[in-house]
Parts: C-alpha cells; structure tokens; sequence
C-alpha cells in the first residue's frame, strides 16, 4: 500500500500551506545526506527514495491546484482519524516570515508554551534558550536580521564591552527578539536595563553559566 | 513509573533520572530512582549517597524479600533511592517468576513517581521494564554510535512487545523470523511485518495494530551543542513513525553545559546546584512535561 502525500509528509488532510511547508522542510533534513537521525535505520537508496517521495508530495501539496486535483482522487476524510494525526512541532516566527522559501531557516515550535521560563530578565541566556528551541543558528538570525553574527554572540554571551552604544544594542536585540516571534519592546528594554546596568557599575559581567 | 534507556552507555541515563527524580521531589512528589543498571550502577553517585545501606542486591540474593524495604534517603527530601547491584553479573538480576515479584513489588512502593535507570544494552530485563512502565524515556546523544544503539533499543523493545502479544504461532515464527534484518521475506520495517501479519490472520494484525498504537516511546536528546542538534529528535520521530509504525514524542532535550560537569564532579544534581544554567532549565521543563502528563498537581503545594 503507496503511502499518500500527506502520510508521506505526516500532515493531516487539513493542513494549510504553512504546515505543509514546515513538514517538508523539517522531512528534508530528516532524511538529507548528512542527517544523523536516520542512520543505521535507512541506507543510501532507501534514504533517496524516501527523499524523492518527500518531493513529490510537496509538489502536489504545495500547489492549490494540483493539491484540489489530487485531493479528489482521495477516499473521503474518515470521520475517525485515530491516533493518525500527529501535529508537527514546527512554527515560522510570526514576523519576519523569510520571503524566499529555498534556503530560509524552519522554525521548532516551542516545546512548551512560551511562558515556562519561570520568569526572570530576558538576558542573554534566556535569548539564546528561546534561540535553540526554535532549532536557529546565529547566522540564521544574522541573515534574517542583517545583524553581525559577532554582535548576536556577543549579545547572548552578555560581552557587554564588546559592544556598540546602547542605541545600537537596542536595535539588534529588538531585531533579534523579532526575529524569534518574542515580543521585541518588553525584550529589548529589559536586556538595555541589565546592559546599561553593567556598563555603569562595576559588575560588568553578569555571565550566566554556560554558553551553548 | 517512568524508565529510562536508550542503549548506549554515557549518553546521560544516570544524569537524567537523576535530575528529573530531583526535579519531581522538589516539586514536592514523592519520588524513588531505581537503578536497575547491570555493569555500571552509579545513580546513587549522582545522588549523593555514597554507601547505599540497602540496595537492589539485597533483593536479588534473598536478604531483602520486600521491594517496597529498598529504597534509601538522599539528601533531596522526598526523594528516595533504590540503589543497584555491585554483584557479580549472573547475580545482578533476577529470574522469572522473581524478576516479575520485584516488578510487581517495585509498583507497591508508595511513591508519586519511580525513575528507572536502566543501564546500557537491550537485555530482555530492560525491555521488560520499559515497556511495563508508564512511559518508556529514549536518552540519546547527537553521535552516530548513540543513534545507532538508540533504534537498535527501540527495535528490540518494539519485537518483545510483540511477541508478548501475539498469540498464533505461525504468526510469532513470522515475527521472529522478520527480527533477523537480513530475513528472506525481505520484510524490512516493522511496518512491512503489519502487512504481512494482515494478510496472514486479520485478527493477529489487529491485535499488532493495536500493539502499535500502545508503544510510544519518548525521545530525549542530551549533549545538545546546536540548534542542528536540537532538530535531530524530530529526525528520530519521523523515522518512529516511518520505519516503526509508532508514534514518538519528542520530549525534550538538554544543553552540553559546563554546569554539568561541574554537576557530575560534584555528584549533586545539576539542577541542585546550578538552578539557573541552561541545562537545568530544560531539564526542568523535561520533568514538569512529565509531571503534567501524569495528570498530577504536586502532592503537596508547589515549590519550584
């Protein structure tokens, strides 16, 4: 029994273009050349297969179209779906949604709601934790933000002295909250708070433990 | 009951039971770890209890007939140990009708959660604890090696459930005989076995299906160094639902941190030590997912 596309890209039947763009993303990098997560579970020619049907699916999927059409040839949506439909933990940030869809960054939805931080400044750790469950790399961000990759470091490594007057400081980090769907105001003044803090008083560097 | 494998040794198993039972006790559960590791028993290093007066071995050799006699104090109020065996191998874990009468005996203990480590490899004794517990945690860390032994521990746990539930024969010879990856019926996947079970005898393949849906192993990535790393336990649950036919959770992961280090030289918890590192917060979350899960408030009010 084949597969249909959207067992193929485990998406409901129902899914909107933004899911089925998350789900082909995140099965492409499941099942690309270097990906760790299939090994020893799949070999060359079975990884390309598998690759190849994801193609296909999202070719179909993709296109309202060619998606209606197919859609018809399909039996009828069951009424009880079962444990069948999983939700993929996948999310583009609300902003900043990158226009060109090749090689633009895919975004995790958040494991948790957002709020289970318990609290606390948004300092650079807490950027930095809200970074990698959102599965982004710095330079992810530099190129969405157009913001030097060594400031966002430094930003969330809290090398204060390492970087520019505040006015600066507050455009990248509000750039960068942006950037992970936070909402940038609350964010950026309270990173300035504890900036300003540090670059007045003697304990210039409040590091938490830990860099990444 | 929660129990926690994955295989491969050092991809954190100890670290991570330790961390979430402290996790849980603070929250204010009552909390036992057991460590049920064959060849390398050091939960109780991690906890703080260097000389564990009772341990798992006094049940093995007959000493301690009672389960519910083992557990030990750490120094986390709430939190109780069950420490392992520093017998000699054959010694190390009961048989038969005793291993069922400590697994039965486990689940008498009064206690809000119990944390099984179970050590590496895929003996039959930690299947059987995975998939008797409530939930069956997946550990591994972004290596090949570790992936590879973690689907090799998914895989065997996966065919020991289902030969426990099947009941034809023939059905079972075909299972056994799909086991071998290099069988001739060229069944592949676990998924391709369901197909060939249905088509043999539809009842036997309902009774797989439904075999299917209950096994659902959680996946935790640990050694996290990148976002990359992150993604991989998306990876791992596509392939679950791919090549297994199951539907995995992803869990949660935690940060490769110095805390950490600092942690396991210290033999304290992380989350005890260093509340506020990156890896104690995602443990955390880890642990309050599966408290949440459990469908329980703390027992007794809520601290953090």
């Amino acid at each position: 029994m084949e597969e249909n596309h959207y067992e193929v890209l485990e998406v409901d039947r129902t899914a909107g273009p933004e899911e089925i763009e998350r789900a082909y993303r995140l099965g492409r990098a499941a099942f690309a050349e270097d990906s760790l997560g299939i090994y020893s579970v799949y070999d060359e020619s079975e990884r390309q297969a598998i690759l190849t049907r994801i193609e296909e699916a999202y070719a179909v999927l993709s296109d309202p179209e060619r998606r209606a059409a197919y859609d018809a040839t399909l039996p009828p949506v069951q009424p009880e779906p079962g444990p069948g439909a999983v939700e993929l933990d996948l999310e583009l940030p609300a902003q900043d949604r990158p226009r060109d869809a090749g090689e633009a960054p895919v975004a995790l939805r958040d494991f948790d709601d957002l709020d289970d931080e318990e609290g606390g400044d948004f300092d650079g750790a807490r950027l930095r934790r809200c970074r990698v469950r959102r599965g982004l790399e710095l330079d992810q961000i530099a190129s969405i933000t157009k913001v030097n990759p060594r400031y966002l470091a430094c930003i969330e490594e809290e090398r204060f002295d390492e970087l520019p007057a505040p006015v600066y400081v507050r455009g990248f980090v509000h750039a960068y909250a942006r950037c992970l769907g936070l909402d940038p105001g609350p964010v950026a003044s309270a990173y300035l708070e504890r900036f300003e803090r540090a670059r007045s008083g003697g304990d210039r560097r409040p590091r938490a433990l830990g860099r990444r | 009951m929660i129990a926690v494998g994955g295989g491969k040794g050092g991809v954190g198993k100890s670290f991570l039971v330790a961390n979430l039972a402290a996790v849980l006790a603070r929250d204010g559960f009552r909390v036992v770890a057991v460590d049920a590791d064959l060849e390398g028993a050091n939960l109780h290093t991690c906890l703080s209890v260097p000389a564990p007066p009772r341990s798992l071995a006094d049940f093995v050799a007959g000493r301690e007939p009672d389960p519910v006699k083992l557990p030990v104090e750490t120094p986390i109020p709430g939190l109780s140990l069950i420490a392992g065996t520093h017998a000699h191998l054959e010694l190390a874990h009961p048989e038969g009708a005793r291993r069922t009468a400590l697994l039965r005996g486990l689940r008498r203990i009064p206690a809000d959660f119990l944390l099984v480590d179970l050590g590496a490899g895929n003996e039959p004794v930690f299947l059987d604890y995975f998939l008797l517990a409530d939930e069956g945690l997946v550990v591994l860390a972004p290596e090949p090696t570790s992936v590879e032994n973690a689907y090799a521990f998914l895989r065997a746990a996966f065919y020991r459930r289902l030969r426990l539930a099947l009941r034809s024969h023939g059905v079972q010879e075909l299972v056994a005989e799909a086991m071998d990856q290099r069988n001739e019926r060229g069944i592949r996947t676990p998924l391709e076995l369901l197909r060939e079970v249905e088509a043999r005898d539809s009842r036997e393949g309902a009774r797989f299906a439904e075999t299917m849906r209950a096994f659902r192993p959680q996946i935790v990535v640990n050694q996290v160094r990148s976002a990359r790393d992150v993604k991989l336990g998306y990876s791992v649950r596509s392939v679950c639902r791919r090549y297994f036919g199951v539907d995995a959770d992803y869990l949660g992961y935690v940060s490769e941190d110095p805390a950490v280090r600092e942690s396991l030289r210290a033999r304290r918890p992380v989350v005890e030590i260093h509340p506020r590192s990156d890896a104690a917060i995602y443990l955390r979350r880890i642990a309050r997912k599966l408290s949440r899960s459990a469908g329980g408030g703390p027992a007794v009010g809520g601290s953090r």
